[in-house]
């Protein structure tokens, strides 16, 4: 994060999230979670049910929780349209009102906000996400990554001190996706505090290193993205090949240091390593020199869902 | 003031472009043709009025279905409404917007269909029956409403139904329980074949009575509401 971002912003916690749990029904939402907030860009990442939306409803104002105290600029959001006033909420889902036009649609929620002046604070706001060309279009006909654009335009246009952002990449084309990841940089880089949720590791990795990782309503881990790595690291990779002779790829691979478990099937092979690069250059070699034919390669860790279940039962180790 | 109004003006858009509006104006022109057929079949070539006032009651139970309680239970059921919750604005303006766009649209169609299907039918309309359709009009919206937001799945068949199924059959029962009915105590007001034994002002006091209820259940459960 630059030094400008950090002068910008204000001193203290922006949230202070302190053994919050939300229930819905039987139904848990997160549990017990305590979580402070500073400011810049922090990452929400978790797979689909993890508790993600529901944090950032509860920081939104949408929730109260069911136990534990959530406070955003010193005040709970639910009972504050003070503090409402200095949040911009992008939701998850699509739906919104279909028969206006995204311009209508901005503008009337820049009031409901408070902008002094919607309509130009609209204007600017959809100017931001690139969507002047179709702001007089009604919403009902857009694509999905129209719709996103212009809910991200709604979070923005009252000019909110922090922005919470529920999976904002999601349906969104690789160029809007690398715009849109771009202007989410250049809100921080101004001052704004913004919370993105994703359960894309790349995703998130792309907007800030600072993460959160929720799993079935738990905060699994915090803090550096990078640090969040060296944990998943230290579990051994694994790599599921299905090829023509599994023996002959195992036992060439049995004699690898660095390859510390081979599990055999009769359509192939699951192996785990500690250097991912090093087995995968020895595949390589061992398909040539054998001649070998491979039907599928995969990482079952590059499923997010592998790495939730590997930081889970690190945690209850 | 500034949510409110707000709220109303796009209530009011969204009606205006979807079809709802159409399909209430169709259900408000059917007590025209019901006062002109009765009218043809009489001798004197006159319809009861309190039959046809009874007819545009029976509307009363669709229009605020269709233009209060479809929009609010969509909102809620398509959580729209998280848009509007993380804004910092009261609850009840969302329910106090729609009925601001709407009632004025209901008394208008409402108002316009006993006018027209008077005079289909051989009468003029009364100044107190037109009050008393402005009078069950609001409270039918409000009663729309408090439904749309118990129930936003089925805010509409709900509410038709309750119109359908216990505000109208109540009010033609001879005992005390017809009081719990608006159409009951309209017919009152309007001097239409009303049973209730009390007089306009108390038939007023009656219908404000069970908006009040509603409209007391509709914000209490608008303000619990959660996205």
């Amino acid at each position: 994060m630059s030094e400008a971002s950090a002068s910008a912003r204000p001193p203290g916690n922006l949230v202070n999230v302190d053994r919050c749990s939300k229930w819905y029904g039987q139904v848990l939402g997160i549990s017990d979670v305590s979580w402070k907030l500073a400011g810049g860009i922090v990452g929400l990442l978790g797979p689909n049910g993890a508790g993600k939306s529901t944090l950032i409803k509860l920081i939104a104002g949408l929730l109260r929780p069911s136990r534990g105290t959530l406070e955003v600029f010193g005040a709970t959001p639910f009972h504050s349209p003070e503090v409402r006033r200095r949040i911009g909420y992008a939701p998850e889902h699509e739906k919104m009102w279909d028969e206006l036009t995204a311009h209508e649609l901005v503008t009337v929620m820049a009031e409901l906000a408070g902008a002094a002046n919607p309509r130009t604070a609209a204007e600017a706001a959809l100017a931001q996400v690139g969507m002047t060309s179709a702001m007089h279009r009604r919403v009902r006909g857009f694509s999905k990554g129209m719709r996103q654009r212009t809910k991200l335009a709604t979070a923005i246009a009252h000019d909110p001190d922090l922005l919470l952002l529920d999976e904002p990449l999601t349906g969104v084309d690789p160029l809007a996706r690398i715009e849109i990841v771009e202007w989410i940089r250049a809100l921080a880089a101004a001052g704004k505090t913004v919370i993105v949720s994703s359960h894309v590791l790349y995703e998130i990795e792309a907007l800030t290193s600072e993460i959160i990782v929720i799993h079935r309503g738990q905060v699994l881990a915090e803090g550096n993205v990078y640090e969040i790595r060296k944990l998943i690291d230290r579990h051994p990779h694994r790599i599921r090949v299905e090829c023509d002779r599994p023996r002959v790829l195992a036992a060439a691979l049995a004699e690898a240091p660095h390859v510390s478990r081979i599990e055999l099937s009769d359509r192939g092979l699951l192996i785990e390593t500690r250097d991912p690069d090093r087995c995968y250059d020895l595949l390589a070699e061992i398909t040539l020199a054998k001649e070998l034919t491979i039907d599928s390669l995969a990482s079952p860790d590059n499923n997010l869902g592998a790495v939730f279940e590997y930081l889970t039962s690190e945690r209850r180790a | 003031m500034s949510p409110i109004r707000t709220l109303a003006g796009v209530s009011l858009r969204r009606m205006l472009r979807g079809r709802a509006l159409w399909v209430a104006a169709i259900v408000a022109v059917m007590p025209i043709g019901f006062a002109a057929v009765t009218a043809s079949q009489r001798e004197l070539g006159v319809a009861d009025p309190s039959d046809v006032f009874g007819f545009v009651q029976l509307m009363l139970a669709v229009l605020p279905a269709l233009l209060v309680a479809s929009p609010i239970g969509e909102d809620i059921e398509d959580r729209a409404i998280t848009y509007l919750w993380s804004r910092p604005i009261p609850r009840w303006s969302m329910l106090v917007g729609t009925l601001l766009a709407a009632v004025p649209v209901v008394w208008v169609l409402a108002i316009a269909s006993w006018c027209l299907a008077s005079l289909a039918g051989g009468n003029a309309p009364t100044l107190e029956s037109c009050i008393a359709l402005v009078l069950g009009g609001l409270a039918l919206a409000i009663v729309a409403g408090a439904i749309a937001t118990l129930a936003p799945r089925f805010g509409m068949a709900l509410t038709i139904v309750y119109m359908l199924f216990f505000d109208l059959p109540l009010g033609v029962m001879p005992a005390a329980i017809h009081n719990v009915s608006v159409t009951e105590h309209g017919r009152t007001f309007a001097d239409l074949k009303g049973i209730a034994e009390t007089t306009p002002a108390g038939a007023a006091l009656g219908i404000a009575v069970i908006a009040g209820v509603w409209a007391a259940i509709g914000l209490w459960r608008i303000s619990r509401l959660e996205a």
